[in-house]
């Protein structure tokens, strides 16, 4: 018996002294992240223009399935997300295989380069970008000149190439970052499971899929939920590559969720209890994305 | 217990720091005003510190225009009233607006400047989604001298609000050599209908191969123009949609992909190449606000090759060959503490100065909508970049026949919503109808409430 | 056959590597160019550098702007890296039920959007006065879900029996982890620095609401409100993007080293 008591005083302090490391930080995230989510439920019960509001209950749901504006948001958030992550993420897995290659030359080279795109500021980016895909811009230049193209292509403003560029805009700044994780992961393999799978004469291609992928399974999964949280957070980029600016009207066939509730709130006429109704929706779609995750990912964090 | 103490002691170190040095900054950063007021009255922009000292706060958009215009004003006003201070910041427009409903939503003034600048189709939204905010001005202004467009957009059951500011009167700019090639003389380009406009256009790029405009199929711009040549919009005078069963609408739509489509087209992506295909000579006209002048002139190579027509109007009854595009007006907030020295200085500058808008028309090109000054020599001179045409004389007769239309509240959405079903008309998989039913649609559910 | 493939490998890297650079050199070739010429995709070095440096300090008080988001930035990163840290730590190694559910209710709120919260969150700072000051952006990025998941990721590499040791040496757990976790681990602590300063660095969307007088202005907003001017100067926007990147390429460059290393210990 006392021993169990002498061992509760030890759990006891260690849980104090757990709880003294994590306060400041689980305060800060509470006041800053979750007290103004729980701020704007009242919030999105109620629609109006700007502070002139009313309460309409549920009436905001019931509007965001006749809202096409909306679903073609939701859509194009799905779209980023099929196909611009899987993108990525094979190409930083693909340039981190080749970067781990033994013998390679020039190897801080080329991972230095390949990593700087994501050193730069998001608003510097996107001017860059928008210069280089403009309709004169040098892109349709040298496409024109290879005789790949006849006519200019509208990179910021057709309904597909918009998304194109958009995609492209993210994977050049993002492909890096993922590629250093992936980097790190190879380097931590043990080459003599390579060495061994030689011997047995497997391929290149069999060693990738037998000890390359299981291996970095962890971090593959973790690249593949945060690229998930910066598609469904996509904003920034959008915005400033084909926003247009104050004055014309955002591209609805790039438009993301995010982007929309930006416009509810600032550049329409400011319905901003509908703009919470929208974000709640972002929320949902992420609790479950979180959900499956748990469930795929296996609760590693439970083993104490 | 020793321990958390320090623990805590190392936190609270860190949040001392953050917020100190945070708190420094606002004082560090009115070292150049060398009024030795405390720090807790250098943090308040608003407040009148000094008895006798007023500071002004203005929210702008533009170095190059609106506030270099603000400077000239400031310059002129400070210099009677040395107890007033202006301070100018210069935010991007959109980047503007939103800090602005940021700050009128959460029903906090503190941050708010004393005067903001709006643009034109905005205004109601701001008037109407935050009553109360913006100050009245109905005795204060002599409206009678401005525009009548102007000051039909700043007001709300019967109150006005606001001083007009710059006028978007549109022209359509004209490469002179250009047509003349194609065998067109000025003549031909005065008060002439858009499907004359696409005839001239087609003619000329089978003669010359050269291209007429630059349009970004995105932008609801230059649709916007036509339409303003009517007196319809997007809504009704009473503010209902009217889009699906609008003639004029349809007529706009029917022009705007007919240009979309053309080889006469040059199709840029956003502003900055708008404005780069006319100065490269890439394209024989321009059509939108007076405002772009100056841009048009910072090519001086070309000087003398340009000219200025009224704008095409649409085939539609009662449509004139005059129509406007942006311009934007001052509004002072009612949470101002120095409202009286904002109202001030915004009447003895914007509103009873002439000679005022003869400075800013010859420096910066702006032409305001102050009735008034427009009998000033600056008016009336022949500019030799415009082949020695009256160019700001012709915008001014003009903009007295802009057909007067209540933009109301939901210009953008409408923009939005007509733009999107605009590509599959350009595509050919909607008809315009089609298109503009479905825009409509859109469009109700939009600013439902 | 393998020469070949060795070429292709090359090839591949070399495309990778210039697609991935080429935006930097656009940039660099833009600062000496007029603003018509790079609208026109000129690709060649032109002679317009000094004009176009001596317009942009007309234009914007570059220095301060600079200034300020050195600063930011550098107390951001700091605060960050201790605060977030100590959770990360924590978290793994003095576990229980209670602060699992609240780990993973902290994970959830990265995925939240940032236009979610912009209002609710300014009424709180300018109610307690405290919009206009770079505390404001400061306090809420120094404890953020995506560090300290970093760091319970890397405490999970970090070796216990030293723990144990210090422990039989005396020291209390919280000079542990000031005296041996956060050296043991300061690779780790390079790699999040750099993450850290390169988001406080480019952030953009809460200073632009938070802060109010051209005085305080950050870098990033000085650049957005240079290239939505109506006739944007694009010569002189170019040389102020080069400001603007040049602090987050060199903190990177002198970090890189480490980055590697610290990411390592993050994905054991």
């Amino acid at each position: 018996m006392r021993q169990v008591n002498r061992k509760l005083g030890y759990e006891g302090r260690r849980n104090l002294v757990g709880w003294c490391f994590i306060a400041l930080a689980v305060f800060l995230i509470a006041l800053f992240y979750i007290y103004p989510v729980f701020n704007s439920l009242a919030l999105s019960m109620t629609s109006g223009k700007g502070v002139v509001t009313k309460f309409v209950g549920f009436n905001n749901i019931i509007r965001l399935f006749k809202d096409s504006v909306f679903k073609e948001a939701l859509k194009n958030t799905f779209i980023y997300f099929i196909f611009q992550v899987p993108i990525m993420l094979t190409f930083a897995m693909f340039i981190a295989v080749l970067l781990n290659s033994k013998n390679l030359k020039f190897r801080g080279i080329f991972r230095t380069a390949i990593f700087l795109p994501c050193v730069t500021s998001l608003v510097a980016y996107s001017i860059l970008f928008r210069s280089i895909f403009s309709a004169d811009g040098i892109v349709n230049v040298l496409l024109m000149d290879l005789h790949i193209i006849k006519q200019p292509i509208a990179w910021l403003i057709d309904p597909f190439f918009a998304k194109v560029t958009v995609i492209l805009a993210i994977t050049w700044r993002w492909t890096g970052y993922n590629m250093i994780f992936y980097l790190s992961g190879l380097q931590n393999i043990d080459p003599s499971i390579y060495e061994a799978a030689k011997i047995d004469g497997a391929s290149k291609f069999r060693q990738f899929t037998a000890i390359t992928v299981p291996l970095l399974k962890p971090i593959i999964l973790f690249t593949s939920i945060m690229s998930t949280i910066g598609t469904l957070q996509l904003f920034d980029e959008v915005v400033n590559l084909t926003g247009g600016g104050a004055s014309s009207p955002t591209l609805t066939a790039t438009m993301t969720l995010s982007q929309y509730i930006y416009d509810l709130s600032f550049k329409y006429v400011p319905n901003f209890g509908y703009a919470a109704t929208v974000s709640y929706v972002i929320v949902i779609i992420i609790a479950i994305l979180g959900f499956i995750q748990f469930k795929v990912g296996g609760n590693k964090n439970e083993n104490v | 217990m020793k321990k958390l103490l320090s623990l805590l002691l190392v936190m609270c170190l860190g949040i001392t720091l953050a917020v100190g040095c945070g708190k420094s900054s606002p004082t560090s950063s009115n070292e150049d005003n060398n009024n030795s007021t405390s720090n807790e009255d250098n943090q308040d922009n608003n407040s009148t510190s000094n008895e006798d000292k007023q500071k002004i706060t203005i929210w702008a958009w533009d170095p190059n225009f609106n506030i270099a215009i603000m400077n000239k004003a400031k310059d002129l006003y400070t210099a009677n009233n040395s107890n007033v201070e202006i301070d100018i910041v210069d935010i991007a427009k959109s980047d503007l607006e939103q800090k602005l409903h940021t700050n009128l939503a959460s029903g906090l003034t503190t941050d708010l400047p004393d005067i903001v600048l709006i643009e034109d189709y905005n205004a109601q939204k701001y008037l109407q989604a935050y009553p109360g905010s913006f100050e009245p001005l109905t005795n204060k202004i002599n409206y009678d001298d401005f525009a009548n467009y102007k000051v039909e957009l700043m007001t709300v059951d019967g109150e006005m609000y606001g001083v007009p500011f710059d006028s978007g009167a549109s022209g359509m700019y004209y490469r002179k050599d250009y047509l003349e090639e194609a065998g067109y003389t000025s003549d031909d380009l005065e008060n002439i209908t858009w499907d004359e406009y696409i005839a001239i256009a087609q003619d000329m790029y089978n003669k010359t191969g050269r291209k007429m405009l630059s349009t970004d199929p995105n932008d609801g711009g230059l649709m916007r123009i036509m339409l303003n040549t009517t007196n319809q919009w997007y809504f009704d005078a009473e503010g209902n949609v009217n889009v699906a069963d609008n003639e004029a609408m349809k007529e706009a739509a029917r022009i705007y992909s007919e240009i979309c489509n053309a080889d006469f087209t040059k199709i840029t992506t956003g502003w900055s190449e708008w404005v780069g295909a006319i100065n490269t000579g890439d394209v024989a006209t321009i059509t939108t606000g007076v405002w772009i002048t100056g841009s048009v002139k910072a090519e001086e190579s070309q000087s003398g090759l340009w000219r200025v027509a009224p704008t095409p109007r649409l085939n539609v009854e009662g449509a004139v060959n005059a129509s406007n595009l942006g311009g934007s007006s001052w509004y002072v907030l009612s949470s101002s503490k120095s409202k009286d020295a904002a109202i001030d200085f915004l009447s003895k500058t914007y509103d009873q100065n002439t000679d005022f808008y003869q400075e800013i028309l010859i420096d910066k090109g702006a032409v305001g909508s102050y009735i008034p000054s427009q009998s000033g020599s600056a008016y009336s001179a022949q500019d030799p970049f415009f082949d020695n045409q009256v160019v700001f004389g012709s915008f001014s007769q003009w903009m007295q026949k802009i057909p007067s239309i209540n933009y109301g509240l939901y210009t953008y959405e409408a923009d939005a919503a007509i733009m999107k079903y605009m590509f599959d008309v350009y595509s050919g998989k909607l008809s315009i109808d089609d298109a503009l039913k479905k825009a409509e649609e859109q469009l109700l559910i939009q600013i439902q409430e | 056959m393998k020469t070949f493939k060795s070429t292709l490998k090359y090839l591949f890297l070399i495309i990778a590597s210039l697609v991935s650079i080429f935006p930097f050199v656009w940039m660099i070739i833009g600062a000496t160019n007029s603003a018509t010429d790079i609208t026109k995709g000129k690709l060649s070095f032109g002679g317009e550098l000094m004009n176009n440096i001596t317009r942009l300090f007309e234009m914007a008080d570059i220095p301060r702007a600079f200034f300020n988001s050195l600063k930011i930035a550098l107390i951001t990163t700091v605060l960050l890296l201790l605060i977030s840290s100590a959770a990360g730590y924590a978290f793994e190694i003095y576990r229980s039920k209670a602060r699992e559910r609240i780990y993973n209710l902290l994970l959830l709120t990265m995925m939240i959007p940032f236009a979610a919260l912009m209002i609710p969150l300014y009424k709180m700072f300018a109610m307690n006065g405290l919009s206009n000051t770079h505390s404001a952006i400061i306090l809420p990025t120094i404890a953020t879900a995506y560090i300290i998941f970093f760091f319970r990721q890397t405490t999970k590499a970090f070796p216990k029996d030293l723990m144990q040791a210090a422990r039989v040496d005396g020291l209390n757990e919280f000079q542990i982890f000031f005296y041996i976790f956060i050296p043991t681990m300061k690779s780790s602590y390079a790699a999040a620095g750099i993450i850290a300063f390169m988001t406080s660095w480019n952030n953009f969307l809460w200073p632009l609401i938070i802060l109010q007088s051209n005085e305080q202005k950050t870098m990033t907003l000085v650049l957005s409100s240079l290239s939505s001017a109506y006739f944007p100067e694009f010569g002189s926007i170019m040389v102020a993007i080069i400001i603007a990147t040049l602090p987050t390429i060199l903190v990177f460059f002198l970090l890189q080293r480490y980055f590697v290393e610290g990411m390592m210990g993050s994905i054991k």
